[in-house]
């Protein structure tokens, strides 16, 4: 069905990174990119696809393409994507596409962590930070900057500890407070660090793990997977050996390209993907406040130009019709 | 004397009739908003439960608008809500409001005669008899009852429906209409208009939707605002949902209590996990989950404020039974925030597993037991919505 040197476009927008991967129709990578979001979805988006087209050789065609991630809508609206998929099933596609027998995904982005059960392949139970952030990438980001190490060093930092200090892991807030603490009673940088990852480790079992049987094989990826120091923390209080897949960190858009193929090909195999052309147009996003209605709704347009793409955010739908 | 009332659900419709029956000044907060929660949440304590700070909010705007009485149902029970009442009367006092407050609570707790004298604070002046003020309120109860209905058969229809759409927009042209009329005559011919016209559209009997059952903390699953409309992103996906607990679940619970007749199901589907009554509605979600699972749920959503003792307690018996019974069941805890990505994040991902586990039974690898119960049940469930319609 797919001409030669056909690829699905998987696009993962987060909070802190914005991941494109290139997928062939047998689900080998073929190209990976991995940008920071910086708060600005669009540009990044932009940026992203403009590198991937100079990687592109003339004869390579996009055949389906798949968004994730927190700004999945934007990123699916921007690109005409024929698949939108939340970042629980996208993650959970890409685990069992490396590790068919994979029982337990850990999964540490950067605001968001969470831990997918599969039987047999198929998710049976899945659960997600709540109301906290710690222990996700962004505070571990904030703690690196804050002792001056270089985010990549973080975790060998870590590997290097005999004895972890204790840190309270159950609140950002009481983290970094604990941690001061033990910075100026003398101990040393890296038990701090060892202290830290084993306090954030703790708190991803107790918020996510609670009560659920973590069965192997598990599989470590997101952002946070590159941490050598939390992987390892992981494994000292689970007691298990976490794989940690090659491409960890495109996770999520290597989920979202698979899963925009398989879509693809059951819709008869033409893909709706706007080309990527479309980055050469003007893309906006506004938010109003509509007042319609008591509700008020916040609607968000996503513009190219001066026609809207999509609208989101409104209870009664009016926004939507173009 | 204008009386005022917090909101929950569709609950202000039948009140509504009441109160117009009854001919008693009334004035009807607002549909919560943002704006009602923020005005809410600035006088309440911060650690309080959701329910609270959009109960303030509502009471708030009544009073901006003239209200000078306000009726609620209050508990003796062991969760916060027996706290509500004393609480909001300190707070407006203090805040410089003098209002009449009317708490309706169990007869067990105040009394029979207690019972009767607060009711009569409002109805004294009504000129009619004790009967026909009894009959009014029948009257009311049953007009909940007609609306829970309606509304249920929205939320089921809507996974059929072959024009999306359809179910939604009579449930919603039906509460808005009613909201137009005067008295639970008037009130109650609206909604049987509905009710005729939602039986009439057509429907795909080949769709086989999941179902999805919604239980939980009564205020946050009765209540669309607090749970974030869960409910109309259900019926936008073709999602079946059931939501056992309703406004006349709940009277017709309370009614039965001191009988001890009430709720038979739930204490039979929740003696295996939580044998006793530990307050809020935390055996009854309980017995929900058992008895979504022995209907043939696809899964269950527990739905609870943070901070809720009863539903806390509740969830972490939610996974033994998730476990036992091979039943999926999602919790989201709702609070402040408006943000619903993060939600429909969750929502999105607890669907696309249950389509998932749907098409490994399908599959065969997984032919015995589980397979036939949920087939055998879930055909029967078919065939009563295909009765329904005479097609077998």
């Amino acid at each position: 069905m797919f001409v030669q040197k056909g690829y699905s476009l998987g696009i993962d927008v987060g909070s802190v990174s914005t991941n494109l991967v290139l997928v062939d129709d047998s689900g080998n990578l073929h190209y990976k990119l991995y940008l920071r979001t910086g708060g600005r979805p669009i540009e990044a988006l932009i940026e992203g696809l403009g590198q991937l087209s100079e990687n592109l050789l003339p004869g390579d065609r996009i055949t389906a393409v798949g968004t994730t991630g927190s700004g999945r809508r934007l990123a699916g609206a921007m690109v005409n994507a024929d698949v939108v998929k939340n970042e629980i099933t996208a993650h959970a596609a890409a685990a069992s596409a490396v590790a068919p027998d994979v029982k337990t995904i850990i999964e540490i982005g950067g605001q968001d962590s969470k831990i997918i059960f599969l039987q047999e392949g198929v998710p049976c139970d899945f659960a997600m930070n709540t109301v906290c952030a710690a222990g996700t990438g962004s505070f571990i980001d904030r703690q690196a900057a804050r002792l001056g190490i270089p985010i990549a060093e973080f975790g060998s930092y870590a590997l290097r500890s005999d004895s972890p200090v204790r840190i309270a892991g159950r609140c950002a807030v009481f983290a970094e407070s604990d941690m001061i603490h033990k910075q100026q009673t003398g101990h040393s940088v890296e038990d701090i660090i060892a202290g830290l990852c084993e306090a954030l480790v703790r708190n991803y079992l107790n918020n996510l793990a609670k009560g659920k049987r973590i069965l192997e094989p598990v599989l470590f990826q997101g952002g946070v997977a590159a941490n050598v120091g939390i992987a390892a923390a992981f494994e000292r209080l689970l007691g298990v050996s976490l794989i940690i897949p090659k491409y960890f960190d495109v996770m999520g858009a290597y989920g979202a390209a698979l899963l925009a193929h398989e879509a693809v090909v059951a819709n008869g195999g033409t893909s709706k993907f706007a080309g990527l052309d479309c980055i050469k147009q003007d893309f906006s996003a506004r938010s109003i406040d509509c007042n319609g209605c008591a509700n008020m709704c916040e609607v968000v347009c996503i513009y190219s130009g001066n026609k809207k793409l999509a609208s989101w955010g409104d209870r009664c739908g009016k926004h939507g019709k173009q | 004397m204008v009386v005022t009332f917090p909101h929950m659900g569709n609950i202000y419709l039948a009140v509504k009739a009441l109160f117009d029956d009854l001919d008693i000044d009334y004035i009807i907060p607002p549909p919560n908003t943002k704006a009602s929660l923020q005005k809410g949440s600035f006088y309440s304590p911060e650690e309080i439960c959701l329910p609270f700070k959009l109960f303030m909010g509502n009471i708030i705007q009544a009073i901006e608008s003239g209200a000078d009485t306000v009726l609620i149902t209050g508990s003796c029970g062991p969760c916060r809500f027996g706290e509500y009442s004393e609480l909001a009367s300190i707070v407006l006092r203090e805040m410089g409001h003098d209002l009449d407050f009317i708490v309706l609570d169990l007869s067990k707790d105040v009394g029979v005669d207690g019972f009767l004298r607060r009711i009569s604070k409002i109805t004294r002046d009504v000129p009619m008899s004790r009967t026909q003020k009894v009959r009014t309120v029948l009257n009311a109860a049953a007009l909940m009852a007609k609306i829970d209905q309606l509304e249920a058969r929205a939320h089921i229809l809507a996974g059929y429906e072959k024009n999306a759409g359809d179910c939604k927009r009579i449930l919603h042209q039906a509460l808005a209409r009613g909201l137009e009329c005067v008295g639970s005559e008037e009130i109650g011919e609206a909604i049987s208009a509905a009710q005729n016209e939602i039986e009439r559209i057509p429907i795909d009997l080949e769709k086989d939707p999941l179902r999805v059952a919604i239980i939980g903390e009564i205020y946050t699953v009765i209540e669309p605002f607090s749970n974030l409309y869960i409910e109309d992103l259900f019926m936008d996906y073709g999602v079946c949902v059931k939501r056992h607990m309703t406004p006349s679940w709940w009277l017709r619970d309370l009614v039965m209590k001191p009988l001890k007749l009430n709720s038979l199901d739930l204490r039979r589907s929740s003696r295996e996990y939580l044998p006793l009554y530990i307050g809020g509605h935390g055996r009854e979600c309980v017995g929900e989950a058992v008895k979504a699972w022995q209907e043939g749920m696809d899964g269950a959503i527990q739905i609870l404020p943070m901070g809720c003792m009863p539903e806390i307690v509740a969830k972490a018996i939610l996974p033994q039974i998730q476990n036992d019974k091979d039943f999926p069941i999602l919790t989201l805890i709702v609070d402040e925030m408006t943000g619903r990505e993060g939600y429909i994040t969750r929502i999105e991902a607890f669907l696309d597993m249950l389509k998932k586990r749907r098409e490994r039974y399908r599959g065969g690898s997984f032919s015995t037991g589980i397979l036939s119960g949920i087939n055998s049940k879930r055909h029967g469930y078919n065939r009563s919505v295909r009765k329904k319609y005479g097609e077998m």
